[in-house]
């Protein structure tokens, strides 16, 4: 009823787009944003609109099939919480303030997760931990009324923490992987199968190392650090991962390797891990797994399914959801490959208005029975990571294509429809709580480059805390798997505030006293190089464990700094509208 | 039901529906109490889900609630219809997608064997073939509109829905994008077109469909046709005998063939019927096909080697081109164009504006003229013809305005002027770590408008001062001069739009500039770069102003050795391959080589070596004409090149409100790094993902440290190209420039973590203390005081900092403090509430036990009593079994004796058997009697129990 309701004023038509605009592609495609941006939120009343289609979510009745990696089907109180809480930095992002206020209000009274539900360990961590984590995080931001302890402290970051705690008994397992299901109520029921997919055991160390940052208990990044040793030790022997595996036996299950459905998030989490925590252990990983995944998987700048022992193709499909690794690579300085194996996504997106789930790429079609499009966002992901690295205008004329595929095919009187079969846009009566979560917003920030998110370090908060000063909102935020953005400095003002502020005290006095004493002590310290760095490496909380990774890698990497990004080459400012480059010889 | 009808009424200026049913309402009232049943609670749950959703819109704070309502519904909504979970929604229906005014016929349900049908009738056809969901047709759709408007008389443009599934489009055709558009000549076809989604590109090319041949009458159209900067096949026919000479068809089709191969339309197609003209060109025979080339001996077809089909003629014509200048057009698929083309050598881009439907190019033109004779190595006499006809063309287009070609020009001019130079040293301190330059002033009041009357034999002082003032605004154009050889650049005077100056420059040793008297050896070679400098541009100006823009008064300069280009690029180890490329459509990638995004004239030129990872640019105040063009040319050609390599940097310096770490550009670096204080500079990108998180550690640092002694500094090498020296393998890096030597640069290590501790430690460890600046072996006490006092104040400013930091870390502590508090003292009051509860509780517990214990002591004593009521009815029961057993053993021994007594007394037995049943009937009234009395004391005790439970 209420959904009728609102969504019957929202309906709007479709605004009439003139085509021959005569200005350049950017032009046109910097008007269609604006034009978009306000299509997003057509009403001044946008608060309710978009309660629609949070509404709309359930209205597509909850349908059990499909997803590769999916959740087990959840009574649908919880997934009602759960698309709210999915869907909350959306109405942020999107600006709505006010919204954003009162479903942090409507969260806290209603939410309750001690309930007898079988609720996937990943979905819920990345959906409703991760969801909380950066709504507390950003709450600040949008004016809600935070307490003296944040950003350590709120009432959003103990919701978080209590659900996290209700996946930690799926921790306690043999190898430290986790089951992929478990009960809210009574933890991991009796005859619980043991088989997991890759991404449900490499994807916590995002959310639980900042619950764990910021609550001050080390036990869920623990866990998490547990999880991904255990899976980097059951890698084979060419240094691939298979797709599921047995969490009590360590044995492998499924043994296709590639980078799409059941592993993908692991190599984002691999990533974004080392960037939000300034690991290297997790970065050298990666960069393991990297240079496997291109020995072996990569053709022609896709990246196909390949036996994980053999190394030998077992499918020459792309799946849709493999399209956010471009965005990946763009984040670690690779853009020219990452552009290159975006063009070639979007030659799939050309032919069908969107991403079928499984794409033959030899025979150039879909796949019998995957030819669905749910709206999913990992290429319109790497779109806005690769718009902020190349600023190509190709990457725009991707939004529009998805902004016009979405309003003409999917639209529906009330939200937008999963397209179930790509090869004639017949919907079906569902709408995924990523669209909302996901798919809208990195649309959203594809167009607007000034929104806070994109924030290059030229703004910040200093906020007090009880611990001390914290510059939070400096930008660098770091998105988990479901659109969540994280914001570094919260982690480290949580966590190494207290340590690091005497000894900047005393750097500090040394800085302004050091002139007179050091006149004599200088020639000493010139003489001794490395003097200072010799207690760097003591002083690190994380310094030994990274020494300890160096020295297992010192014969492969030496010299390759870990945590930085190459600088471009100089034929990337001509790398731009299609044009790529190949390594010079 | 009156109320309802009064809060309809209320809310009937809402809502129409509501406002409709509330007069209803409140007319059901009115007519009396008998109001239907039935409708009445329908119409209240009506009622109240619309006051709830109004309540909604009043006050959100109860959209909570209103989200529970609608939650519950959709419950039972996904209860009640679990049936519909498989809804499956068909595509919309396709709908027009031109609109039915438009000249393009739009068969929206694909009706492609309608368009096949069409075609027929036609001579030229365009099919646009699109998808309704796709950006690209939406966005080609106005463009292919504007062409059919203006083509609609001669083509037919029809649009055809290749998506729908219904369609027989969609059944035939497999597109992998669209649009798709194909040209049909008659029956050949299709000619799919790749070019760029633009009218006029689109119109050229339907036009050269409908005529893929050119016709040429005369010799002056031959020359054109010739000295065109693209490849031509001409054709020679003869058309008097038959009307249609044998090899003419195929021709013809070859030049459609060429058509569908090449998009571009790069190879040109001509025909001549003119047997003098055919003459020529040395073609003799009707029906022979002639390819012209340049530089290499022109070709005719073999007839006898190949087939002369239309196919092999285009293939001979594509595979025996010479390409002089080439456009490139990228089609925004993934290409490799570019990185084919630069892998070549050094490339010349020319990004021009460029209009394919105009007649004439004149700029165009003039790089053709500048192509042919930089390619012109063994002074062909073809070549010189064709250059000597470009000219003329040139002259004869621009008749009225142009009065003498330029080349000419330059060899016969004489006047020498004797313009007012000064000759200036560059000051020192913008030539650190470089040699000094000294360059000569000129002003130059030469216009457009009175070129006779330039005539200065003196200069005032005042226009001299004026030139320095400006040379010193300009002086970030000569900052990179270092080459010995002399650089010339004129510049704009701020005082009248005509005049403007030149400085030529050159590098001299530090030995030499100790000779304050030695200019005049200095400047003996410059004097005769000059004279000839000037009076080319004194010439030149007439001709190249008008078809400059006018707001580009700048003149051309040319390198003093401005002999010739004539065959430069076989002189040269540095061959130039010259492109072209539409500066309507690839603006970007000029940008992305440095030059202006805002300008009004899209002109500019740029030369790419990938070998040597670098560009160059012309400068962008230069108007692209042939002599500007010619000289950048050339710098690039010799060996020590004066040009320099082309830095971009972002020009939008948006410096944050929060001023606290200074954000570098190209053009501030040395600024910034040169300061005379420590500089920390960080190299970032936007997108590395590894820098953006360490903002954080930054922000802190520059904070920390003071700014008036400390410069916390960082570079988007994204966006700002650096000298080689200073450029950074990997991101982020960082610098520290100590304030007192610059030239001792540190990079921060990179195997250590960044942060903050560590950036200050790695900042102790190389700053300089500032006193100590140039380690004067006896500091004046006076000053090395006044340091410390310096460096005090600067301590005392942190310290109150941090005092003020501690002071607001005190109230949020405090706030902290007193939110634990009440916390505290709310889980207290929790404590003692609970603990009463406890209490309460413990105190049920024991009178519960109480009644338990006294239940159970009932209980007891009522088992013992049902025992013994056990033990008695087992009494009673043995009784009665005993009475039973004599009753029946009497019943035995009566039946006996009436045996007996039967036979022996017959007459008495009557009142015999009488007193025998009497005796039986008391005995079964005393069984009855001993029944109730065991009954009645069970049900007694049944009855206590009841009451108990």
């Amino acid at each position: 009823m209420l959904g009728l309701v609102v969504c019957g004023g929202s309906r709007h038509a479709g605004a009439a787009r003139r085509a021959g605009d005569p200005g350049s592609a950017a032009e046109a495609v910097a008007g269609l944003c604006r034009r978009r941006r306000e299509h997003l939120c057509p009403m001044p009343r946008c608060s309710l609109y978009s309660l629609c289609l949070l509404l709309c979510v359930l209205l597509p009745l909850y349908n059990n099939a499909s997803e590769p990696e999916g959740p087990a089907p959840d009574p649908a109180h919880y997934s009602f919480s759960l698309t709210l809480i999915d869907a909350l930095d959306t109405l942020l992002i999107l600006g709505n303030v006010t919204e954003f206020q009162r479903v942090v209000d409507v969260l806290q009274e209603s939410v309750d997760f001690d309930i007898d539900v079988n609720a996937s360990v990943f979905e819920t961590n990345i959906r409703v931990v991760g969801g909380l984590l950066s709504a507390h995080l950003l709450s600040k931001k949008a004016g809600v009324e935070v307490e003296a302890g944040w950003p350590c402290s709120g009432p959003l970051l103990r919701m978080a923490e209590e659900a996290a705690r209700k996946l930690l008994p799926a921790f306690q397992t043999p190898t430290g992987m986790p089951y992929g299901t478990v009960n809210l109520m009574h933890g991991v029921n009796p005859g619980e199968t043991p088989v997991t997919c890759t991404a449900g055991i490499g994807t916590f160390i995002v959310e639980f190392a900042t619950l764990s940052s910021l609550t001050g208990d080390p036990v869920f990044e623990d866990v998490a650090r547990r999880a991904l040793k255990g899976l980097w030790k059951s890698r084979s022997d060419i240094g691939l991962v298979g797709n599921h595996i047995d969490v009590v036996t360590g044995k492998w299950v499924a043994q296709d390797a590639g980078i799409g459905a059941g592993v993908d998030s692991y190599f984002e989490y691999l990533v974004k891990g080392a960037i939000l925590l300034q690991d290297k252990e997790l970065m050298s990983m990666f960069l393991e797994y990297n240079k496997a995944i291109r020995n072996y998987t990569r053709f022609d700048d896709w990246y196909l399914w390949v036996q994980m022992y053999k190394g030998t193709v077992s499918m020459p499909v792309f799946q849709s959801l493999e399209a956010y690794w471009p965005g990946l690579q763009s984040l670690i300085g690779d853009i020219d490959n990452a552009m290159r194996t975006f063009l070639n996504y979007y030659t799939v997106w050309k032919q069908f208005g969107g991403l079928p789930e499984f794409y033959n790429i030899p025979q150039g079609y879909t796949v019998e029975k995957r030819e669905g499009y749910p709206l999913r966002p990992e290429l319109i992901e790497s779109a806005m990571y690769l718009y902020q690295a190349t600023g190509d205008p190709t990457l725009l004329e991707l939004g529009r294509d998805a902004v016009e595929s979405i309003e003409k095919i999917s639209k529906v009187d009330c939200g937008f429809a999963t397209i179930k079969d790509l090869r004639d846009h017949k919907l079906d009566n569902r709408m995924e709580s990523f669209f909302l979560a996901e798919t809208v917003k990195y649309l959203y920030l594809l167009f607007d480059p000034n929104n806070f998110i994109h924030n290059n370090g030229s703004t910040f908060d200093a906020v007090i805390t009880p611990y001390g000063e914290c510059i939070l909102g400096a930008g660098g935020y770091v998105f988990n798997t479901e659109a969540h953005p994280i914001d570094p400095a919260a982690l480290h003002c949580c966590r190494k505030q207290k340590e690091e502020q005497w000894e900047v005290e005393d750097l500090m006095r040394e800085f302004y006293s050091l002139k007179r004493s050091r006149k004599s002590t200088f020639r000493k310290t010139a003489a001794g190089p490395g003097l200072w760095e010799t207690p760097t490496a003591g002083k690190d909380a994380s310094a030994l464990e990274n020494q300890k990774v160096m020295n297992i890698k010192k014969d492969s990497r030496r010299g390759v700094p870990l945590l930085r990004c190459p600088s471009q080459p100089f034929t990337s400012k001509l790398a731009l509208l299609g044009q790529v480059f190949l390594d010079s010889p | 039901m009156s109320l309802c009808g009064g809060r309809g009424g209320g809310s009937g200026d809402q809502d129409g529906g509501e406002g409709g049913e509330g007069s209803e309402g409140s007319g059901g009232s009115g007519g009396g109490s008998s109001s239907p049943a039935p409708t009445g609670p329908a119409g209240l749950l009506c009622q109240r889900l619309r006051g709830a959703s109004l309540m909604a819109r009043r006050r959100p704070e109860l959209l909570c609630g209103v989200v529970a309502v609608g939650c519950a519904l959709l419950l039972a909504l996904k209860f009640t219809c679990s049936r519909a979970k498989d809804v499956i929604i068909p595509a919309k229906p396709p709908v027009n997608f031109f609109s039915s005014r438009s000249p393009v016929l739009d068969l929206f349900q694909g009706q492609l064997d309608y368009a096949e049908y069409i075609r027929r009738d036609s001579e030229v056809v365009l099919l646009f073939f699109y998808a309704p969901w796709c950006g690209q047709s939406i966005a080609a759709k106005g463009e292919i509109e504007q062409v059919a408007n203006r083509l609609a008389d001669q083509v037919l443009f029809v649009a055809i829905n290749c998506w729908w599934n219904q369609g027989k489009c969609r059944k035939q055709k497999h597109f992998f994008y669209f649009p798709v558009i194909y040209l049909y000549h008659r029956s050949f076809g299709p000619i799919e077109y790749k070019g760029p989604l633009r009218a006029v590109y689109i119109e050229k090319f339907v036009r050269q469909v409908m005529m893929p041949l050119l016709y040429i009458p005369s010799r002056s159209e031959l020359l054109d046709f010739l000295s065109n900067y693209e490849p031509g096949v001409l054709g020679y026919f003869e058309f008097s005998g038959s009307p249609q000479p044998p090899g003419y068809l195929t021709f013809f089709t070859s030049a459609l063939h060429s058509l569908k191969k090449d998009y571009l339309g790069t190879l040109r197609f001509g025909v001549i019927t003119n047997k003098h003209l055919a003459k020529l060109v040395s073609l003799v025979h009707s029906g022979s096909v002639y390819l012209h080339r340049h530089f290499n001996t022109s070709l005719v077809f073999p007839r006898e080697v190949m087939n002369y089909t239309a196919e092999n003629i285009y293939k001979w014509a594509l595979e025996n081109r010479e390409m002089l200048v080439q456009w490139l057009r990228p089609h925004g698929g993934k290409s490799l164009l570019l990185n084919n083309e630069l892998k070549k050598g050094p490339a010349l881009f020319l990004f021009i504006p460029f209009n394919p439907l105009a007649e004439s190019h004149p700029l165009l033109d003039e790089i053709t003229e500048v192509a042919l004779e930089y390619n012109n190595c063994n002074k062909s006499q073809v070549v010189e013809q064709l250059l000597q006809h470009l000219r003329h063309v040139d002259s004869s287009t621009l008749d009225s305005l142009v009065s003498n070609p330029p080349i000419q020009l330059a060899e016969s001019s004489s006047i020498t002027e004797s313009p007012c130079c000064n000759t200036v040293v560059l000051p020192q301190w913008h030539s650190i770590s470089r040699t000094h330059n000294v360059c000569e002033l000129c002003i130059n009041q030469s216009t457009g408008i009175k070129p006779s009357k330039v005539n200065v034999p003196q200069c005032s002082f005042f226009e001299i001062a004026a030139a320095l003032d400006s040379f010193y605004l300009k002086e970030r154009t000569f900052y990179q001069v270092t080459s010995d050889s002399i650089e010339c650049s004129n510049f704009l005077s701020f005082y009248s739009p005509f005049s403007y100056y030149t400085a030529c420059c050159r590098t001299m040793n530090r030995g030499l500039m100790s000779f304050t008297n030695s200019e005049e050896d200095i400047f003996q070679s410059p004097p005769i770069a000059l004279s000839s400098h000037e009076k080319k541009c004194e010439v030149d100006n007439p001709t190249s102003v008008p078809h400059i823009e006018e707001s580009l008064p700048l003149f051309p300069d040319v390198d003093i050795n401005s002999t010739s280009i004539t065959g430069l690029s076989c002189r040269t180890n540095k061959t130039l391959n010259l492109y072209l490329l539409d500066s309507n459509l690839f603006w970007l990638y000029a940008e992305r080589l440095g030059a202006s995004s805002s300008t009004q004239v899209k002109e500019f030129a740029a030369i790419v070596d990938v070998k040597e990872e670098s560009h160059y640019i012309l400068d962008p105040t230069q108007a692209l004409v042939k002599p500007t063009l010619e000289s950048f040319i050339q710098n690039f050609s010799v060996l020590y090149s004066p040009l320099k390599r082309h830095l971009i940097g972002s020009d939008t310096v948006h410096f944050p409100s929060q001023h606290i770490i200074s954000e570098v550009t190209t053009d501030t670096f040395w600024e910034v790094v040169l300061r005379k204080q420590d500089v920390l500079l960080l190299y970032y990108a936007r997108w590395c993902g590894f820098c953006a998180s360490l903002n954080h550690v930054f922000i802190q640092l520059a904070r920390l440290l003071p700014p008036d002694k400390f410069t916390v500094a960082r570079i988007d090498i994204g966006q700002n190209d650096l000298p080689w020296e200073f450029m950074v393998d990997h991101l982020p890096t960082i610098l520290f420039f100590p304030g007192n030597r610059k030239d001792l640069s540190v990079k921060f290590p990179e195997d250590s973590a960044i942060t903050l501790p560590n950036l200050l430690k790695f900042i102790l460890r190389y700053s300089d203390p500032i006193s100590t600046g140039g380690s004067s072996a006896d500091p004046q006490t006076k000053e090395r005081l006044q340091n410390e006092a310096v460096l005090q104040k600067g301590h005392i400013a942190h310290l109150e900092k941090e005092i003020h930091k501690l002071r607001a870390e005190i109230t949020t502590l405090h706030q902290a403090q007193a939110q634990v508090e009440s916390q505290l003292s709310d889980a207290r009051r929790d404590k003692h509430r609970l603990q009463k509860q406890k209490q309460t509780l413990e105190k049920q517990h024991s009178v519960l036990q109480l009644h338990s214990e006294q239940l159970e002591a009932l209980y007891e004593q009522k088992t013992r009593e049902l025992e013994e009521m056990a033990a008695k009815l087992q009494e009673l029961a043995d009784a009665s079994e005993n009475l039973l057993t004599e009753n029946a053993l009497l019943k035995i021994l009566v039946a006996t004796m009436e045996g007996k007594l039967e036979n022996e007394e017959s007459e008495k037995s009557n009142t015999l058997r009488e007193t025998l049943s009497h005796e039986t009937e008391i005995q079964s009234r005393d069984n009855t009697k001993l029944a109730t009395n065991m009954s009645s004391p069970m049900a007694s005790e049944q009855n206590n129990e009841n009451r108990t439970d």
